[in-house]
């Protein structure tokens, strides 16, 4: 009793949450793991996740090789470290993007309304009828297979959705009292949008970040798997699975089993961190659910 | 005499419901509302009352009629020109609770007009803001506390602390106190009643509750479907109501002393819809005095008994038919 007294209060508040939520505990617990690897992974790699060891290729797991060796005798396990930093190097810039570009637009047709809206929702509603995997696949294969473009289309590709969430409580708060009352304090249009209406507005996209940043990772290994995005020898977790693939056949499956349980965790913990933040933050969607 | 802070002259509002349906919200309504004078809004909800309270600060843009501020036409204005002049005009909000952003600090949102009005450096700001919330009866310590921390009748305080920062000479007070608990409404009252005589900024009081609109104003409007039916002195009003909504309306008001005989008249009939709109007077569906002329011929604003102060709109004033009976005996 007298430990949960005095544990601070932060303490408490993390028991709480993680009672409350265990998915969130578990997401947070597993993308902290992750965001650790990548952090760390210059000084906890055995080898260098680049250096190929000609006399050593296609090694079985074991030994000084703790999860075996590629088609180019690469440290499979210093490779799935390496690539935490490629999966998070990908997803926060994309999701970051997507914010960037979706926010504003959410705002801006939300408070606006007409026609200017609807064109732009039309237009959304175009870009969801492509598969967005064969989007992504012919603009990286158009604009070559860089980190940049890679980031770029994915975080273009995500932006509808975060405008959709910021458009959809811009349009429940436009008619409020607090922004009818800010307009009559004389407030100019950029103030109410940006001091009065998008504070208010951004817990639902708050909400998806985990969750577009779980499709970021899963759509880059899709796109490296299939050769168009990140390519190998870079670390990438796609990349590396396809490489394996090959190896697949003639037994030497540690090559692609270790960074596909590896994108499989990061996938899982992103998706039930975010879970976990849209209960957090949406109340609605709670009482929905329970 | 003074000159007008407000007049009005044939504000009709309409809403489109889609391209064949309208909402006939207010339909040629005038008034004036002179420094320092209050004018009371009376009417049942949908009479068009926060419409009007919303179109002469131009929070709505009305479909006709003119709007003059301190002599100036402000009914076709757009938002850009009526900005520097929201500075003068000022509104506080039935519902304290939703009026305020959440997410702002109490002292940020008073001092917010003064910001977007005034040249004060940020010192002299935070002077007037403390200034602002003692007038109002906040403690200062509250200034740093976000809206959800304070209690609606301190949460209607930070409105009105809001709304008399820049010193405007108009304040629209929609139901100020409509949604607060009886023992808070009190305060808010005698609030608005010393602001009242301090500040000589013309109000505009909305409510459907007589007795707060009897206690401080001098003047009352009664809307009935977005017209005017009545139009006088306050005391006038409650003592001599002239047309038959408005000593029905009367009736139904709970005097202070516990031992007068209430003879209280309960309408019948149904309110028309303000899309369909009946020809002639809108309350004859429910007068219980209303002759068949009342269905065909709309009765214009007039005097009552050649007096300019008091206007009314009934036709059966000058046919002296206008009083209803006092059907229930409704004691205690």
């Amino acid at each position: 009793m007298s430990a949960t007294i005095a544990s601070p209060r932060w303490v408490r508040r993390i028991g709480g949450i993680s009672r409350r939520s265990p998915t969130l505990a578990a997401g947070v617990f597993i993308i902290l793991g992750f965001a650790a690897m990548a952090l760390l992974a210059p000084w906890i790699t055995p080898f260098d996740p680049e250096l190929a060891q000609s006399r050593n290729v296609l090694a079985a797991p074991g030994g000084a090789h703790l999860m075996g060796t590629d088609g180019n005798g690469m440290d499979v396990f210093s490779r799935v470290i390496a690539g935490a930093r490629w999966a998070f190097g990908i997803a926060i810039p994309a999701v970051l993007v997507g914010l960037l570009a979706g926010v504003p637009l959410g705002l801006y047709t939300g408070y606006r309304g007409g026609w200017f809206d609807e064109i732009a929702m039309r237009f959304f509603d175009a870009l969801r009828v492509f598969p967005s995997i064969i989007l992504a696949l012919a603009v990286v294969a158009a604009a070559g297979p860089s980190l940049l473009n890679v980031v770029l289309v994915i975080g273009f590709l995500d932006s509808p959705v975060f405008a959709r969430v910021v458009r959809a409580e811009v349009l429940a708060l436009r008619h409020s009292t607090f922004v009818e009352s800010a307009v009559s304090a004389g407030n100019p249009t950029w103030r109410i949008l940006f001091v009065h209406i998008l504070p208010n507005a951004l817990q639902g996209a708050m909400a998806q970040t985990a969750v577009r940043a779980a499709w970021a990772v899963r759509i880059s290994a899709t796109l490296a798997f299939l050769g168009v995005g990140i390519q190998p020898p870079t670390p990438e977790w796609g990349a590396m699975i396809r490489q394996g693939a090959e190896y697949l056949v003639t037994g030497q499956w540690w090559v692609g089993v270790f960074p596909g349980i590896a994108l499989i965790l990061m996938v899982l913990g992103l998706n039930m961190l975010g879970d976990g933040l849209q209960d957090l933050l949406d109340p609605r969607r709670k009482a929905a659910t329970r | 005499m003074t000159a007008p802070v407000l007049e009005v002259e044939g504000l009709v509002k309409h809403f489109d419901v889609s391209r064949q349906v309208k909402v006939h919200a207010v339909n040629g309504v005038s008034f004036s509302i002179r420094e320092g004078e209050t004018l009371g809004v009376v009417g049942e909800s949908g009479s068009g009352k926060s419409t009007i309270g919303r179109s002469v600060i131009r929070l709505l843009a009305p479909t006709g009629g003119t709007i003059r501020f301190r002599g100036r036409d402000i009914t076709n204005l757009p938002e850009s020109a009526c900005r520097p002049l929201r500075a003068e005009m000022q509104m506080v909000f039935q519902d304290p609770w939703s009026a305020l952003n959440p997410r702002i600090r109490i002292g940020d949102l008073i001092a917010e007009p003064l910001k977007l009005h005034t040249k004060l450096s940020a010192a002299e700001r935070r002077d007037r803001v403390e200034a602002l919330a003692i007038r109002v009866r906040l403690t200062p310590e509250l200034l740093t506390r976000y809206p959800a921390e304070l209690s609606g009748g301190q949460l209607q305080r930070v409105c009105i602390a809001r709304a008399i920062a820049t010193s405007p000479k108009l304040i629209v007070l929609d139901e100020p106190t409509s949604s607060l608990d009886l023992s808070v409404r009190a305060g808010i009252l005698d609030l608005l009643a010393e602001l009242k005589a301090e500040t000589g900024a013309a109000m505009m009081f909305i409510s459907h509750d007589l007795g707060t609109v009897k206690l401080i104003s001098d003047r009352i409007l009664v809307l009935y479907l977005g017209s005017v039916v009545e139009y006088a002195p306050t005391a006038q009003v409650f003592a001599d109501a002239a047309h038959p909504y408005s000593q029905a309306l009367m009736s139904a008001h709970l005097p202070a002393d516990p031992d007068a005989v209430l003879k209280r008249h309960v309408l019948q009939g149904e309110i028309p819809s303000p899309i369909n709109l009946p020809p002639g007077c809108h309350f004859a569906s429910r007068c219980p005095v209303a002759v068949p002329r009342c269905r065909t011929e709309t009765p214009p604003l007039d005097p009552v008994a050649g007096d300019a102060a008091h206007q009314a709109a009934c036709l059966r004033i000058t046919e002296g038919a206008n009083r209803i009976p006092a059907l229930e005996d409704a004691h205690g």
